[in-house]
């Protein structure tokens, strides 16, 4: 997998390792530098569903050189630019909960885990902004706000263990999106790394129009373009008032087509999840109502007066084509949303799950979500394929597609891989964005080209123009 | 029949799935998993351990090792993917790698969170018993634990008697714990007193043998065992139905970890509430605002955490407030998982970051374990820690 080149450049002599390790241990302090093999192995791997193959199989061969915990922007500057001038590849690391490969350093090198930089140096009322470390942990973060009666509302299935820098770096989405916008749209301001040392800044104001937002290149950049280190966010107060529903339609082009019409109202409830027939009938069968149908969760929040119009005008949208299933349903989801064990149940067993988000516009979403899903029951051994739609939008819609299945007469990752590529190229023919918010790391990186086109090249100019060295997460998204 | 009826959308699907599909998913379920388990028998529990090892680490946020340390090794999945990895083979058992096991504050926190109910402290321990048997502890803790052998209690003061009423038979034995004699023994005195107070028949052992946890934490099993079955036989001696523990890891012990027993265990707080609900003493006045500390122990491994709340609202004149961490949402104090011997310095920290999180409600501090009184106050000397049984023993003397 790691490509020569960059191989190479992992590959050091013994003093030169011994060279390196000291520099590094000057610029951060000796107890935060690691070449511990226990260390070594632990940053080895994030949760891409490969590397689960790599712990059942016992596979450690992507194990970093070093590992360092830096304390502040300079001290991931000071890294940076011994990486630079040594030429060892970097890979910034989280809470390594990313689902696509991003924060293995396939190539060795370094890895710069935030973890230390996890504080928040503002929670701003006035203007309401939280400015934090990117190595704070989601749910910390929210905890803290919480405390001071306000939300960022970003509550990714991975809030428990996933950290502020790797949700900006992968640009991701919370299930509360549809009323409080994506990380990306959270963001304010932040502070970065370039890849040759350089920091950068930039100012919290609500909006500029002084050129083109070039550090908002690092929100997705998933670490190639530089670490970013700290961002200011917007926040919210507490919602005063939380409302549940539940709907339960014939068919998802009925469920879509009323969730459009609430989008044409302008109205953004927080969560909306509309589950296709079979996922319905998985994590909802113990509701009677919802018996061959596709149910609608809904949650309603923020002011009494907010939240009493959005409740009025989907309760008249829906009650017409759905049955009302009360509030049960959608209680059942709050309890159960970040209960993530299919991975440990089934792996095992040569199982293999995962789950695929795509976006689409809504002229083409019924096309989608039949392509994808007759895609990836053609691969021989899948016998599970669904979907949900959790991110809504007046344009369009995220799919959330999951597949099940086993490998026959082949491999677990051979079989893995083909499900994938009939997945991502379903999406590609009908017109849709092959990811909404997981990101590309080394998984999604074949497909890349036909996603961006030119804009792939224009994307390898700028990597090259910031990163000659080619040290900054070297071998993902296809750069 | 339940999971059938749950299932039955799985059945369905295999059902209609291709006969090569099928066969398959046959295969694998019932020869893969023993492909990626260990091939010998151990003291861990490997498919657990294997399971939580493929969880993307869902407990780490509130993990309170991981709030005082750094690396990915030491979070709750960290700990679990090594011990995978040695437990098959893949890695070898060395004193770097095994040494993160150690760092552990068996509190539970965990637990809460995970859709299994794994502890990762409870999974470290039969992991640790793995590397004590291959002859791997650490050479400090090898010494730990032959001094407890040897003076069965874990101090060099080895008190280990109250000196009251000695081979007394009574209903109710006060077990207080090797911790409360040798290092609180004004919790062992006001405990006594209180009873005393309340007119109750009590007894307590001659000699108290240590519950053994820091033994069992640590992962020496056998040792452990040899106190257990000396504390049985002390327990039946004294005639004795309820065994009451000023802490909560002896209680713990008693009551979850020996060998299932006939005895009524209870913590302190829950003997002190059913007096107090019964009108057998009778409080005054004490005048003075407190933060209660749940120890993790009683909070979550025994699910105590209304006693001890209904007794301080019950003293007349104290105002008692909440730390924004409580009850089951408390958070280790340290000493839990025997982390003080095992990593006094990381232990430290946890309790620093406890007291720093208690002082933000008050530094008048109120708890029911003797260990948490130990760390709270070592972390800082400037707050006042005080234990569930001297509180009321105040209201007592008024």
């Amino acid at each position: 997998m790691p490509n020569e080149t960059n191989q190479d450049k992992g590959s050091k002599t013994e003093s030169e390792k011994s060279r390196i390790y000291e520099r590094l241990r000057s610029a951060v302090g000796s107890d935060n530098v690691s070449i511990k093999d226990v260390d070594r192995v632990a940053y080895s791997r994030d949760y891409w569903p490969i590397t689960f193959r790599w712990l059942l199989e016992g596979k450690i061969d992507t194990k970093p050189d070093f590992v360092c915990w830096p304390a502040s922007t300079k001290e991931v500057s000071e890294i940076v630019k011994i990486a630079c001038e040594e030429k060892v590849p970097i890979t910034p690391y989280g809470e390594g909960s990313g689902v696509l490969g991003a924060a293995i350093p396939i190539n060795g090198g370094i890895i710069v885990d935030l973890k230390r930089m996890n504080k928040i140096s503002e929670i701003n009322e006035q203007n309401l902004t939280v400015t934090a470390q990117a190595g704070i942990n989601l749910t910390n973060l929210e905890t803290e706000l919480n405390r001071k009666q306000y939300t960022m509302g970003h509550f990714p299935q991975s809030f428990y263990c996933s950290s502020l820098g790797g949700n900006l770096s992968t640009r991701a989405a919370g299930e509360l999106s549809t009323k409080y916008g994506k990380i990306d749209d959270m963001v304010v301001s932040l502070e970065a790394v370039l890849p040759q040392g350089e920091i950068i800044k930039s100012k919290t104001v609500p909006k500029s129009s002084t050129g083109p937002a070039v550090e908002r290149l690092l929100i997705g950049g998933e670490g190639t373009l530089g670490i970013i280190t700290e961002a200011t966010l917007k926040i919210w107060p507490t919602p005063e008032k939380t409302v549940l529903a539940t709907y339960c339609f014939d068919s998802v082009q009925d469920g879509l087509s009323v969730i459009q019409n609430i989008m044409r109202k302008e109205v953004f409830p927080a969560v909306i999840r509309l589950y296709d027939h079979l996922e319905t009938e998985r994590q909802y069968n113990q509701f009677p109502k919802s018996k061959g149908k596709c149910i609608l969760i809904l949650l309603m929040q923020g002011s009494e007066e907010l939240v009493a119009a959005e409740q009025k005008v989907t309760e008249k949208l829906c009650i017409e084509h759905a049955v009302d299933c009360g509030e049960e349903p959608a209680r059942h989801w709050l309890e159960i949303r970040f209960n993530v064990k299919e991975a440990a149940d089934f792996a095992p067993k040569d199982v293999i799950l995962d789950t695929i988000e795509v976006s689409i516009t809504w002229d083409k979403s019924m096309e989608l979500y039949n392509a994808v899903i007759s895609a990836m029951k053609k691969v021989n051994g899948v016998f599970y394929a669904s979907a949900h739609a959790s991110h809504f939008y007046p344009q369009g819609v995220c799919f959330y597609f999951t597949f099940g299945g086993v490998p026959v007469k082949t491999t677990p990752e051979d079989f893995y891989r083909k499900v994938w590529d009939a997945a991502m190229t379903a999406t590609l023919e009908v017109g849709g964005s092959i990811s909404h918010h997981h990101g590309i790391g080394i998984m999604r990186e074949k497909w890349l080209g036909a996603e961006l086109g030119t804009r792939l090249e224009m994307l390898k100019k700028i990597k090259q123009a910031l990163d000659p060295e080619d040290i900054m997460n070297t071998g993902k998204m296809g750069l | 029949m339940e999971q059938i009826k749950k299932n039955r959308w799985l059945i369905k699907l295999i059902a209609k799935a291709n006969f090569s599909t099928k066969s398959q998913l046959l295969r694998n379920f019932l020869f893969s998993e023993n492909k990626y388990l260990p091939k010998t028998k151990l003291e861990a529990n490997a498919k657990s351990v294997l399971k939580c090892a493929l969880c993307p680490n869902m407990c780490r946020f509130d993990c309170p090792v991981l709030k005082a340390e750094k690396s990915e090794a030491l979070s709750p999945s960290g700990k679990t993917r090594v011990a995978h990895l040695l437990e098959t083979d893949k890695l070898n058992y060395e004193r770097e790698t095994t040494s993160i096991f150690y760092n552990d504050a068996d509190c539970d926190a965990c637990k809460q969170w995970c859709p299994f109910g794994f502890s990762v402290g409870e999974l470290s321990i039969g992991i640790k018993s793995d590397i004590a048997n291959r002859g791997l502890a650490p050479k400090g803790l090898l010494a730990v634990k032959e001094k407890i052998l040897e003076r069965h209690t874990l101090y060099p003061e080895n008190v280990t008697s109250m000196e009251i009423n000695p081979k007394k038979k009574a209903e109710i034995l006060y077990f207080a714990g090797c911790t409360t004699l040798n290092r609180r023994k004004e919790t062992a005195v006001a405990t006594t007193k209180i009873l005393e107070s309340a007119g109750v028949d009590f007894t307590v052992l001659q000699e108290e043998w240590c519950c053994g946890y820091p033994l069992h934490a640590l992962g020496f099993r056998k040792e452990f065992e040899a106190f257990s079955e000396h504390n049985i036989k002390s327990f039946k001696e004294t005639g004795c139905k309820t065994i009451v523990c000023s802490c909560p890891s002896c209680a713990y012990m008693f009551k979850k970890i020996y060998p299932a027993g006939k005895y009524n265990v209870q913590h302190t707080s829950q003997f002190f509430w059913e007096l107090m609900k019964n009108n057998r003493l009778n409080l005054k006045d004490v005048e003075r605002e407190v933060v209660f500390h749940d120890p993790c122990s009683l909070a979550r491994k025994l699910n105590v955490y209304e006693e001890p709340r209904l007794i301080l609202k019950s003293i007349p004149k104290i105002n008692l407030k909440e730390a924004y961490s409580n009850k089951k949402n408390t958070q280790c104090c340290g000493r839990g998982g025997a982390l003080g011997i095992a990593n006094p310095a990381l232990s430290l920290q946890l309790a620093k970051n406890r007291v720093a999180q208690l002082k933000e409600t008050s530094a008048s501090v109120v708890t029911a374990c003797p260990s948490c009184e130990l760390a709270l106050k070592e972390a800082d000397e400037t707050i006042e820690v005080l234990d569930l049984s001297e509180i009321i023993l105040a209201a007592l003397n008024q």
